[in-house]
C-alpha cells in the first residue's frame, strides 16, 4: 500500500514508530506492507515513489527539523496540493493539528483527495466537526473509503464497537464522557482540588494542551459528538449544531453537594434528539461516573439496552495504533 | 428570489426586475436568474449549428447576443461609469463565447462538457447585466456563478446532480458571510461546478432548483420564483374562463400538477424546499401586488376541501393489450414495460384490471405508433398477448388535491359527474401517492369533462 501522510507530530512519529516495529507481523497477519511515499509538515515535504526511509524520516524529526531538509528527496516551501495529482497512491493519512475554526489544511486536502479517487485516514477532528456530512458524501460519491477511528476515543475502539458489534440493533441514543482532560480536572475537583490547579496537574502530566480551553469548554467533546452522531446515528449535524457548555463554572462545593447525595459532575456529551455537551449530575454508581482521564461512552440501543465502553482515550500511541487498525481495514477493502 | 428568462427578457423588464428588488431590499436577498428570454434555447441551436460546422451561423449568433445584451446593459442602467463597465464584462463574455463556438465548428465536435460550458454563457451574461442594474440603484451586489456560490454537483454533464451535503455547506460558508455584511449575491440558476471545478448544468429544472438548493443551505424563510403567470390555477382559463389562481397548495400537490402539465415548478426543484420545508411563493413579476400561489407543507393546508385542481392532458394515447391468457402468465405487464423503456418511452398512466386480463397504459401521442410498433413486435404471436389497441383521441383527465386520500368518495363523485353527461371512462387509476385521480375520456368530452368536475367540487369558491 503506498501512502503518504501529512503532519508528523506526536501521533504521525508514534504511526511510523509502529510501522516500524510491527512490519513483520503487519505484513504476515494482514498482508499490509505500507511504503511510505511521502511526509508533509509545516515547512516542508519529502516525496521519494520509491519509498522513504522511516529511520530517515524519524531522525531528522527527532532533531527538531522539518523533513524538507531530508537528503535528496526533501523539498522546504509549501505543499502544494496539485503535487498529488503528479504521484500514483494508495492512501493519504491526515495527521495534521485540529483547527476547529475552518478544519483547514486538513479539509481541502481530503476532499482534493477524494476527487482523486485516494483513500484517506484522519486523526483530525477539524473537519469532521465542521463539516462531516459533506465527507462522508463526497467519499462515498467518489467511492473510496474514509476511516478517522482515532478522532475519537483513541486507541480504544468505539467506532468500531458501536458500527460493527451493535449491527442489526438500532442505536437510538449516545450518551458519554468524550474528553480525558476534563473528566481528569473533575476527577480531582472532587478531591478538593480547586479548578485551576486541576488544570494545572493535568497540564504537566501531559493530557490538556498548553491552550486547554478547546477541552474546558466542551468543543472538543461536541467535535467528537458531532462525529458519533453522523457516523453512528446518521444524523447529517456539524458543531455548529451541538449545544455546548463547559466546566468553567463548575466549584469545589457543587462537587461536594453531589457527593452528598451520592451523586457526581460529569461533563457529558449526549445526542438523543438534540445534540449537546453540559456538566450533568449523575449517581456515582452509573456507567458513566468513570474517574481520572478515562472515557466512557453508553449506546443505548432499541434490543441490547444499554451498552457502555470505557477506555484510556486518546495518547500519541493510542492514536497511532488506531490509525493501523483503519490501514488494515482499508488493505482488506482494497482486495 | 429566482428570475425566469421571461421576466429578463429585455433591458426594460432587467430595469423593472431591479427596481422591484430594490424594493424588498430590507429582507436579506439572494437573487438567482435564468438567462435573458430565449437565450439558453438559442445557444443550444448555436452549438448544435456550430457542431455542424457552420461558421457562418456561428459569426451571426455571435453578433446577435452581443447586440441583446449590450442593449439590455443600455437600457437597465442610467449611470454611465457602470454601464461601461458591464458592457465590457458583456464584451469580454461575448468574445470567450465566440472563441467556444468558433473552436466547436473547426473540429466539429461537441462534447457534453463543452456542451455545458456553452450553455452556462446564458445566467453568465445576465447575471452581469443585472448585477449592474442592481449597482445602478445603490444596492451592493456581488456576482457569482452557481460553482463560485457553492453548488457542487457529480460529473454527469448535461444534466449534473447536486452533492447536496457538499452544496449546503460550501453555500452557507461563501454566501452567509455576503448576506452579514449586507451585500445581494446575484448567483446564475442552472449552472454549477463538479468538483474539478468544471461547468456542469442542472438539466431539468434548472434555475429553481439552483434557488430551492440555495434556500435550503440558508435556511431561509421563503423562495420567492418570480415568473411571468400569477401561480398555478385552478383549471386552465381556457375552459373555465372565471377560473382563479390557488393561493395555498401542498409540495405534493405541486408535484402532481407539475407532473400533468401545469406551468410550475419541477419535482426535482421541489425537492430541496420540501425536505427542509421552506414555502415557495409563486409570483408574477409584471403584476407583484397580486397574492401568488404558496406551495408548503401539507399540515398547513385546508384538508375540507378535497379537490383543488382540475386539468385536462392532451398530448396523450392509449394502448391496450387485451388477451384471455394473460390471467396468471407472470410478467406480461414487465414485458411491456420493458419492451417501452427500451424505447425510451415514458409510461404516463397504467391500470390493469383485476382478471388480468386487460392491461392499458397512457403514453405520450406522438410515441404511441412507435410504442404499438414495439409491442406488436415483442408480445403478439407468443400465445398471451391476443390483440393490441390503440385510442389516439383521448385526453387523461388529472384531478389533484391531498384531501383525496383523505376524504372518502372523490372518485365516485367524478364518476357520477361524468356519467351524468353521458362521459365514457375507458380507464381511471389514483396517483400512487393519493394526492390524485386520472381518468381517460374521449377528446370530444374534454372540456366538458373540466367543467362539470369544475363545478362538482365547486372550483370556483376559493
Ligand atoms: N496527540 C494525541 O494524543 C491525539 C489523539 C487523537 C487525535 N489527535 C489529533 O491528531 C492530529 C495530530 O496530533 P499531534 O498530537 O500529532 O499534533 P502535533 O504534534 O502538533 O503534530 C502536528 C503535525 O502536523 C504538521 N503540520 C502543521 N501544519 C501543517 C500543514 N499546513 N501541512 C502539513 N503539515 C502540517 C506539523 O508540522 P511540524 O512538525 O513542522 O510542526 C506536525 O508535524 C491532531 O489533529 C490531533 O487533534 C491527537
Amino acid at each position: 500500500m503506498r501512502i503518504i501522510i501529512f503532519g508528523c507530530g506526536i501521533v504521525g512519529r508514534s504511526l511510523l514508530e509502529l510501522l516500524k516495529v510491527r512490519k513483520k507481523e503487519l505484513n504476515i497477519s494482514y498482508g499490509l506492507a505500507p511504503k511510505i511515499l511521502g511526509v508533509v509538515d509545516s515547512k516542508g515535504f519529502a516525496i521519494n515513489t520509491e519509498g522513504l526511509n522511516i529511520d530517515e524520516i524519524l531522525r531528522i524529526k527527532d532533531l527538531g527539523r522539518s523533513v524538507g531538509e531530508m537528503e535528496n528527496y526533501g523539498k522546504k516551501g509549501a505543499f502544494e496540493l496539485e503535487i498529488l495529482e503528479n504521484i500514483e497512491f494508495d492512501l493519504l493519512i491526515d495527521m495534521t493539528p485540529t483547527n476547529i475554526v475552518n478544519g483547514e489544511p486538513a479539509l481541502s486536502l481530503i476532499k482534493r483527495a477524494f476527487s482523486l479517487k485516494l483513500n484517506v485516514i484522519t486523526t483530525n477532528k477539524g473537519p469532521l466537526a465542521l463539516a462531516m456530512p459533506l465527507l462522508l458524501e463526497l467519499a462515498k460519491h467518489n467511492n473510496v473509503s474514509f476511516r478517522f477511528s482515532g478522532t475519537v476515543g483513541g486507541g480504544t475502539p468505539l467506532l468500531d464497537f458501536a458500527k460493527k458489534c451493535l449491527m442489526g440493533d438500532k442505536i437510538l441514543a449516545i450518551r458519554g464522557i468524550l474528553n480525558g482532560t476534563t473528566n481528569y480536572i473533575l476527577t480531582e475537583m472532587e478531591k478538593g482540588k480547586e479548578f485551576s490547579e486541576a488544570l494545572r496537574e493535568a497540564q504537566v502530566k501531559g493530557f490538556a494542551e498548553a491552550d486547554p480551553s478547546l477541552d474546558i469548554d466542551g468543543i472538543d467533546s461536541a467535535s467528537k459528538l458531532v462525529i458519533l452522531a453522523n457516523w453512528i446515528l446518521g444524523k447529517k449535524i456539524t458543531l455548529k449544531d451541538v449545544k455546548v457548555q463547559g466546566i468553567r463554572d463548575i466549584r469545589v462545593k457543587d462537587l461536594e453537594d453531589a457527593k452528598k447525595k451520592g451523586k457526581t459532575i460529569k461533563l457529558i456529551a449526549s445526542v438523543n434528539g438534540e445534540a449537546k455537551v453540559e456538566a450533568e449530575t449523575i449517581p456515582k454508581d452509573s456507567n458513566l461516573a468513570v474517574s481520572g482521564s478515562l472515557n466512557a461512552v453508553s449506546f443505548i440501543s432499541q434490543y441490547a439496552g444499554e451498552e457502555t465502553i470505557i477506555g484510556r482515550g486518546a495518547g500519541g500511541k493510542e492514536t497511532a495504533s488506531s490509525v493501523i487498525r483503519d490501514m488494515i481495514e482499508i488493505r482488506g477493502l482494497m482486495g | 428570489m429566482k428570475f425566469g428568462g421571461s421576466s429578463l427578457a429585455d433591458g426594460s423588464k432587467i430595469s423593472h426586475v431591479a427596481d422591484l428588488i430594490k424594493s424588498y431590499s430590507k429582507n436579506s436577498i439572494v437573487v438567482v436568474v435564468s438567462a435573458m428570454g430565449e437565450v439558453t434555447d438559442r445557444l443550444l441551436e448555436a452549438s448544435e449549428k456550430a457542431e455542424r460546422g457552420d461558421q457562418e451561423y456561428v459569426k451571426k449568433f455571435s453578433v446577435y447576443i452581443r447586440e441583446i445584451h449590450l442593449a439590455a446593459c443600455k437600457n437597465s442602467i442610467r449611470n454611465k461609469d457602470l454601464l461601461e463597465e458591464t458592457s465590457k464584462r458583456i464584451e469580454a463574455l461575448c468574445d470567450e463565447l465566440y472563441r467556444v463556438l468558433t473552436g466547436v465548428s473547426l473540429l466539429k465536435e461537441l462534447t457534453p462538457k463543452s456542451k455545458d460550458y456553452i450553455l452556462s454563457f446564458g445566467e453568465r451574461l445576465s447575471s452581469i447585466i443585472l448585477g449592474g442594474a442592481l449597482r445602478d440603484r445603490g444596492l451592493k451586489v456581488k456576482v457569482l456563478t452557481g460553482g463560485e456560490a457553492g453548488i457542487v454537483t457529480d460529473s454527469n454533464f448535461g444534466e449534473a446532480n447536486p452533492l447536496t451535503e457538499a452544496t449546503f455547506y460550501q453555500v452557507k460558508e461563501r454566501i452567509e458571510a455576503l448576506i452579514s455584511e449586507g451585500i445581494i449575491p446575484v448567483i446564475t440558476g442552472y449552472i454549477a461546478e463538479d468538483q474539478y471545478g468544471k461547468i456542469t448544468t442542472l438539466g431539468r429544472g434548472g434555475s429553481d432548483l439552483t434557488a430551492t438548493l440555495i434556500a435550503a443551505s440558508l435556511k431561509s424563510n421563503e423562495v420567492w420564483i418570480w415568473t411571468d403567470v400569477e401561480g398555478l390555477m385552478v383549471a386552465d382559463p381556457k375552459i373555465i374562463p372565471e377560473a382563479k389562481v390557488l393561493p395555498k397548495i401542498s409540495y405534493e400537490e405541486a408535484t402532481e400538477m407539475v407532473m400533468f402539465g401545469a406551468k410550475g415548478m419541477h419535482p426535482r426543484a421541489l425537492e430541496p424546499a420540501m425536505v427542509h420545508k421552506i414555502p415557495i411563493l409563486i409570483k408574477n413579476t409584471f403584476n407583484p401586488e397580486a397574492k401568488g400561489t404558496l406551495i408548503c407543507d401539507e399540515t398547513s393546508i385546508n384538508k375540507d376541501k378535497p379537490v383543488k385542481m382540475v386539468a385536462l392532458i392532451k398530448d396523450v394515447g392509449m394502448i391496450s393489450l387485451i388477451g384471455g391468457s394473460m390471467v396468471g402468465a407472470r410478467g406480461t405487464a414487465a414485458q411491456a414495460f420493458t419492451t417501452l423503456a427500451k424505447q425510451g418511452i415514458n409510461i404516463m398512466m397504467i391500470s390493469q384490471s383485476v382478471s388480468e386480463s386487460d392491461i392499458s397504459i397512457v403514453i405520450k401521442r406522438d410515441s404511441l405508433s412507435k410504442a404499438v410498433n414495439a409491442l406488436e413486435l415483442s408480445m403478439l404471436g407468443k400465445g398471451i398477448v391476443r390483440d393490441i389497441s390503440y385510442e389516439n383521441d383521448v385526453y387523461v383527465l388529472a384531478i389533484v388535491g391531498a384531501g383525496i386520500k383523505y376524504i372518502p368518495g372523490v372518485a365516485a363523485r367524478v364518476l357520477n359527474a361524468l356519467a351524468k353527461e353521458k362521459i365514457n371512462v375507458y380507464m381511471i387509476s389514483a396517483g400512487s401517492s393519493s394526492n390524485s385521480l386520472s381518468v381517460v375520456i374521449k377528446e370530444k368530452d374534454g372540456y366538458l369533462a373540466v367543467k362539470k368536475v369544475y363545478e362538482e367540487f365547486n372550483l370556483g369558491d376559493i
